[in-house]
């Protein structure tokens, strides 16, 4: 519904009131009056009347020909898939290049996410009016500097959507792997958001191979969530996770798109590279099953694409697997430098010398990463490792 | 819908021939396309005085009125549809220039 205000009157501010006041005013009316036959088409009309009158109340000068305009330009009634089409338009305004990143994060989870201001402000670990002033200015540079309320077009969309998929990336993992003390430390709210727009984004360039594997990506892990946090609240690694709890359907989608963009043959991108792996796995029943050879040459690949530090981890994290922890750790103590203030570093770190028997040492790597972890969960795993140390 | 492109310079020289050359080109396909408003080259900011007459008297101050390591070469003023056609197009000129370009739209 603000998706389709926002394009009627190209402002933020007023689709967001106004979509507030419609529904305010369903709340009031709708239990007396009886629900309309089309709430959605109620709630919409009655949204844009209200952007009329405050447009009308604002009585803005310069606005007087637009707001005549706005009166009279009534849309022809749209088809079936027209609130889809504005959902994209919805994200892609919210994820314009000309926006820092975290601002495109940020807008993308209030506008079309339809979080709070508190909400991502607490995702973010910002204050609550740090937040609101971001996404305030935002609305504002959107509004002067005249960003368009469109889906680019077909020569730009493949720049633009990369830009997309990233910022669903961090929703998602903000949602599987929530930080702060007052949320879940899985966010289903986030991570199904972000499911379903990657869907509409692969929809509207379905050739897309990074689309594809973005969306294989999230379905793979996604498929493992409730198995990922314990009846205690406690993180479960993918080796203790019960596999039975997995779900085989978002499985089978995933494994689907993976085995399309394999058939494919066009060098695979991050999110391609990654859901192979994340495809690795979920087709061992077991963990022991687990290919470990195939997922240390994915990750060979994708170092050659992407030779960050994070990667390199990830890497070392399947070679324990493969050729041990003595080797592991020898990779992951070069990375020191360039992790030393991200936790799953020093997780890692302590999980090869927990298994090397170097309980010391561990014990000193479990207590960095607790300190530097966000996830409750996480923090409540770490902990019991960290305590049942001899 | 107007917009300023600033070209922003941190080296004490003039365009290059071969910058100037690229810069023709641009200009022309600005005014082929309708795009062109103004556009100018200024001199350097060792040449600028900084008036202040908020005052009872005039104040006039020799160089610029920020000392910093970037500043204003030139500018384009552009007519553009929306802030899109704006960024590629400034993404040309700094192509053409050979130097950065900030955009930000007139109100």
């Amino acid at each position: 519904m603000v998706a389709a205000v926002t394009r009627r009157f190209g402002d933020l501010d007023i689709a967001e009131e106004a979509a507030a006041e419609a529904f305010a005013a369903a709340v009031g009316r709708w239990p007396t009056d009886g629900v309309p036959p089309n709430p959605g088409a109620w709630l919409t009309t009655t949204a844009n009347r209200k952007a009329v009158d405050r447009i009308r109340r604002e009585n803005k000068r310069d606005d007087k020909q637009k707001e005549a305009q706005m009166l009279y330009n009534v849309d022809p009634p749209e088809p079936l898939g027209a609130i889809e089409d504005e959902r994209l338009r919805l994200i892609f305004i919210c994820c314009h290049p000309a926006l820092a990143m975290e601002t495109r994060v940020a807008l993308t989870l209030r506008m079309v996410a339809g979080l709070t201001v508190p909400e991502i402000a607490r995702a973010f670990l910002v204050q609550e009016t740090a937040m609101g002033q971001r996404i305030t200015r935002a609305k504002a540079k959107i509004k002067a500097a005249r960003i368009p309320y469109r889906v680019p077009s077909a020569e730009d969309l493949p720049a633009r959507v990369t830009g997309v998929l990233a910022v669903l990336f961090l929703v998602f993992n903000e949602g599987y792997l929530a930080t702060g003390p007052g949320t879940d430390p899985v966010r289903h709210d986030l991570t199904a958001e972000a499911i379903r727009l990657t869907r509409l984004i692969r929809g509207l360039i379905p050739q897309d191979g990074e689309a594809a594997g973005l969306l294989a990506l999230m379905l793979l892990t996604e498929a493992r969530r409730t198995a990922r946090v314990s009846a205690s609240g406690e993180l479960v690694t993918l080796v203790e996770q019960d596999r039975g709890k997995w779900d085989v359907a978002l499985i089978a989608e995933g494994h689907q798109l993976v085995r399309e963009r394999l058939a494919a043959r066009v060098a695979p991108g991050r999110y391609q590279i990654l859901a192979a792996i994340n495809a690795v796995h979920t087709s061992a029943r077991d963990a022991r099953d687990t290919d470990w050879r195939q997922v240390v040459a994915l990750y060979d690949q994708l170092t050659r694409i992407d030779p960050s530090p994070v990667v390199a981890l990830n890497r070392a994290i399947a070679i324990a697997e493969l050729d041990g922890p003595e080797v592991a750790l020898a990779v992951i103590d070069r990375l020191e430098d360039k992790l030393a203030g991200y936790h799953a570093y020093h997780a890692a770190r302590a999980d090869l010398l927990r298994r090397l028997g170097r309980g010391q040492k561990s014990r000193a790597a479990y207590d960095k990463a607790i300190e530097l972890a966000g996830n409750t969960a996480e923090t409540a795993y770490l902990t019991r490792r960290r305590d049942q140390l001899g | 819908m107007q917009y300023l492109f600033s070209v922003i310079d941190d080296t004490a020289g003039l365009a290059t021939p071969k910058e100037e050359a690229a810069i023709d080109v641009f200009n022309e396909r600005l005014q082929a396309e309708g795009h062109w408003v103004f556009a100018g080259g200024l001199g350097a900011p060792i040449s600028a005085t900084v008036i202040d007459n908020r005052g009872e008297e005039p104040m006039f101050t020799d160089g610029p009125f920020l000392e910093s390591k970037e500043y204003l070469a030139g500018f384009w003023i552009i007519e553009a549809a929306d802030l899109d056609v704006a960024l590629k197009l400034a993404a040309e000129g700094s192509k053409a220039c050979n130097r950065k370009v900030e955009v930000r739209p007139f109100l």
